[in-house]
């Protein structure tokens, strides 16, 4: 993957006056969707702001798909934003809003019209489009604001807390369409504190706290190289407490818990290549009939709590 | 893991030069100013010095009129520099009050609801925005200065003999140089006053403070130092003095100010400098945070 399909950040630092935006990151997005993780003030947004040119880096550099906010005709026709503030130009209309955006984008008039009135469709606004946005609720300008963020066809979509304000079926909606233009190869850089919606579309994690980079990479990879806290696996079975003993003759099974239904049983390990060896044994032993096996702790939700947590004082 | 099927096909059509989408901004800017009663309220009235102005030139320039109005009577006014040097100071000041109520709208709304990262991650650049704020401004302006003059101008010129134009083209020059002159200064501190006050109200009061303030310090100045330079700091004599040399017109202050007009010329520009300074510290898509 050559670096004009990538957004690249080399050692990046932002000071704001003496106010640490971020420090030293540096980043290798591929397409795809990816998470930025951390608490409020972490610099997830300014990150975001660095990647879409709206600030620029105190130090290091900055490349999307090849190329940087100095060139914003180019840059900008790659680039969409969708930004948390829930605000906009006063007075304009759903349809006015998308449609002046694209004219903002250099679209002719009528590329401008047909454009608008396929990212509207997109998000089910067709019918609200010649309202007053001031009259929308919060998920419907949340969502004409992720319109005008997709209508000029970007190859990269920079989603500043996107999930905020949706209803549970307008949240599904919009991940099912992130879902979908990740598919397509577009880049995906979505900050939200929805973890647990958020984590079922992502190809990798950007964990930060404090404007420094804690963890970055495929969800899985960077759970194992948690190492100082063991992993959790729930095994479903028809016999977890004999499942639960067999497992603790190993020194390496730190923590035993039976599921509440008493169908299963959650195993922490602090070496899980071994653990998995030995439920592969008892399996073939036929001691226990093993029904279903799958990691507990693996998710964003977790490496957040593990790496950020109560340092960050996760929200 | 997604499955990259590399289908996705970016917008790969023509597209608008950079200028033409600073007429976006210049529209959402006529909309937001027109919006607003007051601005109708306050156009309305700067029109109505324009209407009299009409009528008195038509009887200047026709007696049968003129002797119907005041009979036996000498008409008290003749149209020549010194007229339309008062017809430009009233509306440029009136310019000022309708610029100090619509600046505040173009700029103060947009910091306040945060738009600016939203309208700065378009191809448009911070001058764009500041480029199509003023625009809109110098639109709204020349409806009730440079245009009503050079109406009124225009109307004098065609109902009074050839002559009168012969010698007084350096009245029509004058009423447009000064009228845009005074456009630019307005603009500018209107702009930048409201860049970095969030209240509307409070930006329309300072808008005006920032013109007459500094004149009642040069009062102050010139009072206690017995020196003209004081002036210097007085907005409204200097721009007499401006209107008065563009328009050829005799003088109409006290002899003993005559500010060289390049002193004048070097404040005005000095004070448009502090305007772009300070909108350059204000109009970014982010807030600069302190701790």
């Amino acid at each position: 993957m050559t670096t004009n399909d990538l957004i690249l950040f080399e050692d990046v630092s932002k000071f704001y006056g003496e106010v640490l935006g971020v420090n030293r990151v540096s980043l290798s997005l591929p397409p795809g969707v990816t998470t930025l993780v951390g608490p409020n003030g972490s610099g997830k947004s300014t990150l975001m702001n660095l990647m879409t040119g709206l600030v620029q880096p105190s130090s290091g550099r900055i490349s999307v798909l090849g190329m940087t906010p100095g060139d914003p005709n180019a840059f900008f026709r790659e680039v969409g934003y969708c930004t948390q503030f829930d605000s906009f130009p006063r007075g304009l209309t759903g349809w006015e809003f998308v449609f002046d955006s694209l004219l903002l984008h250099g679209m002719s008039g009528m590329d401008a019209h047909r454009l608008a009135s396929e990212a509207l469709a997109r998000l089910g606004l067709t019918d609200a489009a010649y309202r007053k946005i001031a009259g929308y609720s919060k998920g419907m300008r949340q969502k004409v604001r992720l319109a005008q963020a997709v209508a000029h066809h970007p190859r990269v979509l920079v989603l500043d807390e996107p999930l905020n304000g949706l209803d549970p079926m307008a949240r599904a909606e919009s991940l099912a369409l992130f879902e979908e233009l990740s598919r397509q190869g577009m880049h995906l850089v979505i900050s939200s504190h929805i973890l647990d919606e958020v984590d079922r579309i992502s190809d990798r994690v950007v964990l930060i706290t404090g404007g420094y980079l804690v963890a970055q990479g495929d969800i899985h990879a960077v759970r194992r190289e948690v190492r100082d806290k063991p992993m959790q696996v729930l095994i479903r079975c028809d016999r977890p407490e004999l499942l639960a003993s067999r497992m603790f003759t190993l020194n390496h099974c730190v923590e035993a818990r039976l599921h509440a239904d008493g169908g299963g049983v959650f195993l922490r390990t602090t070496d899980i290549d071994e653990f998995y060896r030995l439920l592969n044994g008892i399996a073939t032993e036929g001691l226990v009939n093993i029904e279903a096996v799958a990691p507990a702790d693996d998710d964003t939700q977790a490496i957040y709590q593990y790496l950020i947590g109560s340092e960050g004082g996760a929200s | 893991m997604s499955v990259f099927k590399l289908e996705y096909r970016a917008y790969e059509g023509r597209v608008t030069p950079r200028w033409w989408r600073v007429g976006v901004l210049v529209r959402y800017g006529l909309a937001e100013a027109w919006s607003s009663r007051v601005t109708v309220g306050l156009f309305t009235l700067a029109m109505l010095p324009v209407l009299v102005d009409l009528v008195v030139i038509y009887l200047a320039n026709n007696s049968v009129a003129r002797m119907m109005v005041t009979p036996g009577k000498t008409f008290p006014l003749t149209i020549d520099a010194k007229f339309f040097l008062r017809v430009l100071s009233v509306q440029c000041w009136l310019g000022l009050v309708l610029n100090a109520w619509v600046a505040p709208r173009l700029v103060s709304f947009d910091l306040a609801d945060n738009a600016l990262p939203i309208l700065l991650s378009h191809p448009v650049s911070r001058f764009g925005y500041v480029l199509g704020k003023l625009l809109s401004l110098f639109a709204i302006l020349s409806l009730v200065t440079w245009v009503p003059c050079l109406l009124l101008f225009a109307y004098q010129a065609y109902i009074s003999p050839q002559a009168w134009l012969s010698a007084n083209v350096q009245v029509g020059f004058g009423l447009v140089a000064g009228s845009l002159l005074w456009i630019a200064l307005v603009s500018m501190i209107g702009l930048a006053l409201s860049s970095w006050v969030k209240w509307r109200m409070v930006a329309t009061g300072v808008v005006f403070a920032a013109v007459f303030v500094p004149a009642g310090v040069g009062g102050v100045i010139t009072g206690i130092l017995r020196t003209r330079w004081g002036f210097l700091l007085n907005i409204p004599v200097m721009m007499t003095e401006l209107w008065q040399r563009l328009l050829g017109s005799p003088t109409v202050m006290k002899s003993d100010i005559d500010l060289p007009t390049g002193a004048i010329a070097a404040v005005l520009a000095a004070g448009v400098a502090v305007c772009v300074a300070m909108l350059n510290a204000r109009i970014r898509a982010r807030e600069v945070v302190r701790g």
